[in-house]
Order: C-alpha cells, then structure tokens, then sequence
C-alpha cells in the first residue's frame, strides 16, 4: 500500500517515546508508584504493603471495569455506589449466622450460594433497568442513573430497615478475606479473572467492538446495522453484573453492610477509569486502562495516607484529580469536532 | 433600464467572498427594488444562500458594498440586519417551540417594566402589541399559543410577522414554500403582495418554476458564484430561466461506464414517507449492472427516500422488492440481510467512526461473517479482508491501524465504500458519494463505481452535481418537492431536463 498521507507521524514514532506517548497512563503510574517507593524508602514494594494495595482496590476494580464500559458506549453510571451498597445488604442477610439474635432473618441457615446468588441478581437487574431507561425510555443516562441511584438507596434502607447486617457467617466471609492461592488474596484472583473477561469481551467479541462503535458515532452505528437499543441494555446490564459481584464481595470482606457501604464508590470509579484513559467522548479506551487508572488512584490514596494527609483533604485532592484528568482528556479529543 | 441609484432599496455590489479552496461568490451585484418581488435562482451551490449571509452579517464579504437606502451599511450580527430592517425568514425555522408567539416575536426586545434596578417582563404589552400585529397582517394566530403547536405554516407566518415588527424594508425568504401544502403557499403569497404594497423589497429564493411566475417581478440567476443576469420576469420564460441556470461548461470526466442492466433487482411500489411532508407515492426500479442516478434540488427528499429504504426512516405506505420478493425492512440491519448497502450523505455524522482504525471502520458491518465456532473475532481474517478490499479501492493510508479521522475525505470515503462492499451487498445506495472529496478522488470513486456496476452490482446514486448524474447514469430519476417527476434514459438526460424535472412542483 502506497504510504503516502498525512497520517503518517503518530506510526512513524518508534521505541520508547512513541510507547510513552501513546501509554500516559502507564507511565503515570509507574512515576507515582516509583515516586511512593522514593518516599517510602522501598517499604511500598514490599508484599504486605502491595498485598494492601491489592485488597483496597479490588471491589472498586468491579465497579471501574462495569462504568468503564459504559463510557467507551458513551454512557455514565451514578447509581453505582448505592446499588454495590443495596447488593452488599441483601447478599449480607442472606449469609448472618444463624444464632444472631439481629439478623434479618433470625434462625435461618442459608446455603452459602444464595448471597452471591441474590447480590449478583440485585446487582444484575438495576443495571437491566438502567439500560432500558437509557435505550429505549431515551432518558439521558446521568438522569437515569441519578434515579435508580435514589432508588437503590431507598431499597437498601427499607430493606435494612436502615440498620447494619452484621455478624456474618466465616465460610461467607472467606470468600473475600482468604486466599486459596499461595499468599495471593482471592480478590485479587477474582479482579483478575474478571479482568481476563472484559479484555476478551472488549477485545475479541462482535458485541465489544460494537461498544466502541456506539460510543465513537451512534449514529454510523445504526448504519451499519447493529442494534444499538439492545447493546445499551446489555452493557448497562453487564454493569449491573459486575457492581453486584463487587457487593457481594465487599460484604463478605467487611463482615458486614450498612448504609455507608460503598457510598461515594461511583466517583472512585469513574474517575479511576478517566484517569486510565478511558473519554468522556467514548469509544476510547481498554480494560488494561481501567485496571491502571484503578491503581493510580489506589496508589495516590496510599501515599496519602501514608504521608498522613487527613482523609478530608484526601477527598479534596481526588476531586482535583478527577477534574484535570478530564480536562485533559477533553483537550486531547477536543480537536474530533 | 435605468441604474439610477434612487430606483433601488437595496445594492449589493461586486460582492466577493473566498473560502479555503473555493470561491463561493466572484463579483456579485444584485440590486433589489422598492415593493417588488425579486426571485434569486440558481442551482444547488450557485451562491445564493452565501450572499444572504453576506447581507446579514453572518459571513464577512472579501470585498464590494452593500447600500441600503442610499447608505453604505455593513452588519456584524443578525441583530443589526435586523435593527436595520433587513430581516431573513430561514429554510429551517429558527424559533423557540416552547415559548409562547408573542415570546417568540419580541424575543432579545422584550418589553420591560421597571421597578428601580429591577426588570421584569411586561408580558401583557407583548401580547396587545403581537395581537395589533397579527390582525395588521390579516393573520390569525393567538399570541399566547406555543410556538411548537402550530403548523409549520403558522410558524413560518409568524416569522414574516417579526420580520415586519422591526419594521423591515427589505424582507428575505430562503425556499420559504419548501414545507408548505398549496393552500398554505397560496396564503404565503398574499402575506407577500401586503408586504410588498407597503413597499417593502422581498428577495425570493426558491426551486420551484411555477411559483417564480407566480410571484416574483424580476428574476436574478446565479451560478458557480457569479450573477449571470437580472430580468423582469415578463421578459423570461422558463427555457431561458433553466439554460441560464445550468449553461456550464461540463468540465468533469468520467470513466467510461460499460455494465449493461440486466435483470430487475429492486423494485419500489409506490412509497411514501411518514412524514407527510417527505416523499410520497414513489415508484421505481434498478436492474442489475444498473447505475440510477436520483437527481433534484435541495429538498426534493432524495436522502429521506433513500433512508427510507434502507430502513433508518419510517414508512407510511408502499412495497418494496428484491430480486422478485417482497421484503419488509424495518431496520438497517434487514436491510443489509437483504443484500443492500447505504453510504451516508454525512460522513462525518454517520459514516466515520473518527477514533477507530481502518480496520474496524471497514469491519464494522460485517463482523457477524467473521466469527470462529466459540464466537470470537477471527481477527486474521477480518484485518486481510479489510486490507485487501482498501488495496483494490486504493485507500492511501501509512498503515490499516491508522485512526480513520487522519485519513483525507476522499480515502475516507473509499473506506466506507470497502465497509460496505463487504457486508457483499447487491444493492449499493451512494448518497452523494463524491461530495467534498477532491477531483482527483472523485475520478476514482467514479472508477469504482463503474467497476461494480461492472461486476453486476446495483448502485443508486443520489446526487447533486449535475454532471455527475448525467456521466455515471444509465437512468437519472428526479424527484421534485418528494414526488418523482420522471425518470431520463442516458440519452435524454441534460442538465437542461433534469432541472426541469426538478423544477417541476405538482
């Protein structure tokens, strides 16, 4: 083929600096990481403190990789801190012990497959209602979303009757705090796993390159004859999926719910996935992204933490973080238009 | 005839505007009269609507004059055309459908009351003054009613309204008849005749013959930016009008286009839109090998008949056939099950997708053909596939990961011809297929076209550039005002008859 255009410099760019250019995030990361590691004298690099890192982030990578799919479709999601935290409730009373005199369901023995069962549905079922009032109800997806998140907050406390599930069973609890491999935390192995699927999803499938071609020109999609109602559904849907292992996981690793489970997690996740470079625009982005943005801010609420900044600022600063990584992002894709 | 510079309202004179690649207006005088109806005609992309802006101040003219009543005026927004009495009535009607008619009439003016700093909205003085202005004009239409509730007619009578509230003398109508039933052209036309019997100049910009006899009382015509020439509209008839408008030098080329039709392969039975004020009642056929060329002016509804048929507009009434089968297509998706294939008159708005590389934008259509047993993408096949369709289109591009929006127009559109050719269709609707593409480009895609026909595909090519139609058509079809108005073999279509045809409202 005859190379000859205009579009030649972005390829042309070889070895470290094209890779750098075209994986900011990456590099983001590794800075910060080696910054922390600077600062820490190493003590970041050790096992324990990245075993930490590993779990800290782990429910928030579910909810980053469900929102960050629906970005590249050129969605949002808000509802997502209070839907993990309605699935947190329902799978945590499903599994209380038995003999807890404050369980929501006093003397009942469940098997251990009905909590996950119930948070994934419940988790399953909001994104489902999400994406029909998206695809086919045409409300705009920060409505949507803004509503259903009300609506799984007032489910949780009617549910909850607005009190902590606790005391839950230690089979169910080991599920999240233990680790069948080696020294690895099951966390970490379920975040991968789930990891390995949105990468196979996005990358090999039909239905994930229709995602990206909805979110880079819906319209053009239309043309080209994919049904875009029913993939808005699907991936809100999937979303759904995903937030709802994220609450069955997050109760199992607290030992407990309550009405602050999870509160505010739709912000770790969308700004984790903006800064992994996943647009605003849509059809942009990758789940290696995703993952990275994750552990960025992981890593930066580390650091914090350890040069012990009050967790108010800590909060200041994400929201500052948020902000740039957008506004980069905007001038990065601002010349498309 | 005299030029004395008091016979006129309005001068423009030597008007001249450039933009990047193109002159749009070279040395254009156009001299409006007090109380009379001028009619500026001219194909599509002959200037006209380039010079309304130059008058409003919405582009800057490289250079000439502008005279209003004897005063040179130069207007840098809407808002001074209009203060000045110069007002526009818009092809699309640009007013607020949620807010009331008087709302909408003194919208920016408001009347206001005072109470110290503070300023409040005098809703009723709006309202008396609109309901003074309504029953001045003879028009019947409630100052209080929303705007978006009433009939485009309505709406666009309230826009001549406004118009004549700033107290305008010259009053500017682009295709203002475009979205109007008869009866309501007919009221359209008595609105005028008040307005010009109070003295004020309308400049009138339509496609339709009949109603330039009808109304206007001298007819401008433009073409390919230039003014050829001013007439009273009794010393014209439409022979002349139309030679004036088309004669051009047809400096296009074309690859020979050597297919025979053969047997039919699309047959369409008296369609019509559901919008009622789309198309209607068309029926035509395409044969195989066939290239038919759907000509017409702006608003003839090509795109929306098109569109129509490839399922991404709705239909009311009609059937359509392939190969000898009915078909029902609901969905761009049964359309391309059914072997036919649309590329989109915006390229930009819903052909591209900027962000993706060649690959996936030529793809994109076809994956479900590219999946192995458990579902995946064969990625192999589907990237050589690609590869191979933009090697044989002759896509220039450093390499297939290259993000499409770095390609140029033309190889961006040899890009979606290869998405489509590999969907394998029969069937091939280009819409406006060379537009904004450079000549040496438009050659090519012409090539590609005569090749597929060749090869026993279908194309439908709506079009328009004249030239175009006439030298890659076996048949032209032309559509007027959404009705088909005949169809023109190879050997009968002119620039001369197909502007007749698409002239030719009713």
């Amino acid at each position: 083929m005859a190379a000859k255009t205009q579009a030649e410099t972005p390829e042309r760019k070889n070895g470290f600096r094209a890779f750098t250019s075209k994986n900011t995030n990456l590099v983001t990361f590794v800075t910060l990481a080696a910054a922390l590691g600077l600062l820490t004298s190493g003590r970041s690099f050790e096992w324990p403190s990245i075993r930490n890192l590993m779990i800290a982030e782990s429910v928030r990578a579910f909810a980053a990789l469900g929102v960050g799919m629906i970005i590249i479709t050129r969605g949002i999601d808000l509802s997502i801190g209070y839907v993990v935290c309605l699935v947190a409730s329902v799978a945590a009373s499903f599994a209380q012990t038995p003999d807890y005199g404050a369980a929501l369901y006093p003397g009942k023995d469940f098997p251990i497959w009905l909590p996950l069962l119930a948070g994934i549905v419940t988790g399953g079922l909001f994104g489902l209602f999400n994406g029909v009032l998206i695809a086919f109800g045409k409300l705009p997806a920060f409505i949507a979303t803004l509503g259903t998140m009300s609506i799984a907050r007032g489910a949780q406390l009617i549910y909850t009757r607005a009190a902590v599930v606790g005391s839950l069973k230690d089979n169910y609890k080991s599920i999240s705090q233990g680790a069948l491999i080696g020294p690895i935390p099951n966390l970490a192995v379920y975040v991968a796993i789930a990891c390995f699927l949105v990468w196979l999803l996005l990358r090999h499938t039909k239905r994930g390159t229709n995602f990206y071609a909805i979110g880079g020109n819906a319209m053009a999609a239309r043309v080209s004859g994919i049904n875009v109602e029913r993939e808005i559904v699907v991936v809100y849907t999937y979303a759904g999926l995903l937030y709802g292992i994220a609450g069955c996981l997050l109760a199992g690793r607290l030992g407990l719910a309550n009405a602050l489970t999870a509160n505010g997690m739709e912000l770790d996740a969308i700004a984790a996935v903006t800064v992994g470079g996943i647009s605003q625009t849509g059809g942009v982005g990758t789940m290696s992204g995703m993952l990275i943005g994750v552990l960025t801010l992981g890593i930066i609420n580390y650091g914090m933490t350890y040069l012990g900044v009050d967790s108010y600022y800590q909060l200041l600063v994400k929201g500052f973080i948020i902000i740039a990584a957008v506004y980069f992002d905007m001038k990065k894709f601002a010349r498309r238009a | 005839m005299a030029r004395d510079g008091a016979d006129f309202l309005l001068e423009m004179v030597g008007i001249s505007k450039s933009f990047p690649g193109v002159r749009a207006l070279d040395d254009v005088t156009l001299r409006v009269r007090p109380g009379k109806v001028h009619a500026l005609m001219g194909e599509n992309g002959a200037g006209k609507s380039t010079l309304m802006k130059c008058l409003f101040g919405i582009y800057r003219e490289d250079s000439g004059d502008i005279v209003l009543k004897g005063r040179k005026i130069k207007f840098h927004s809407a808002k001074d055309a209009l203060e000045a009495g110069v007002s526009m009535i818009h092809q699309e009607l640009s007013n607020v459908p949620e807010r009331s008619v008087s709302e909408n009439i003194w919208l920016g003016r408001e009347p206001l009351h005072r109470i110290g700093p503070v300023k409040l909205l005098n809703h009723r003085k709006m309202r008396e003054d609109t309901a003074v202005l309504m029953s001045s004009l003879d028009m019947e239409i409630r100052p209080s009613e929303r705007m978006g509730g009433l009939s485009i007619s309505k709406q666009q009578a309230c826009e001549i309204a406004k118009a004549v509230s700033y107290d305008a003398s010259v009053v500017a109508m682009d295709e203002p008849s475009s979205s109007l039933t008869e009866t309501e052209t007919a009221h359209l036309f008595k609105i005028i005749r008040d307005l010009t019997a109070k003295g004020v100049a309308v400049i009138y910009i339509s496609h339709r013959m009949s109603e330039i006899f009808q109304i206007a009382d001298e007819v401008s015509i433009m073409r390919d930016g230039r003014m050829i020439g001013t007439y009273p509209i009794a010393e014209i008839d439409e022979d002349r009008l139309i030679k004036l408008m088309v004669g051009r030098d047809d400096t296009h080329r074309f690859p020979p286009v050597e297919s025979t039709p053969g047997e039919k392969r699309l047959e369409v039975r008296g369609l019509s839109s559901a919008n009622p004020r789309s198309f209607r009642d068309v029926s035509f056929e395409l044969r195989r090998g066939e290239i038919l060329g759907i000509g017409g002016l702006v608003g003839a509804q090509r795109t929306e008949l098109v569109e129509s048929i490839f399922g991404l507009r709705q239909l009311s009434s009609g059937e359509i056939f392939v190969d000898g089968r009915k078909v029902v297509i609901r969905s761009p998706r049964d359309a391309i099950a059914k072997g036919i294939a649309l590329i989109t008159e915006d390229r930009r708005g819903s052909g591209i997708f900027p962000l993706l590389s060649i690959t996936v934008n030529t793809a994109i259509a076809s994956l479900g053909s590219y999946l192995n047993p458990a579902r995946f993408l064969e990625h192999r096949r589907i990237e050589s596939e690609s590869r191979k369709l933009n090697e044989t289109l002759r896509t220039k591009t450093p390499s297939m990961s290259t993000l499409i929006q770095n390609l140029s127009g033309g190889n961006q559109q040899k890009v979606l011809v290869s998405r489509w050719l590999m969907t394998l269709p029969d069937i091939l609707i280009m819409d406006e297929p060379t537009r904004g593409i450079d000549v040496g480009a438009k050659f090519e895609i012409y090539t590609i076209m005569a090749d597929l026909a060749k090869n026993g595909k279908s194309i439908i090519m709506v079009s328009s550039e004249m030239p175009e139609l006439i030298g890659m058509s076996h048949r032209v079809m032309v559509l007027c005002a959404g009705r088909h108005t005949g169809t023109l073999d190879k050997a009968e279509a002119t620039q001369e008859s197909i502007m007749r045809l698409a002239t030719q409202f009713e």
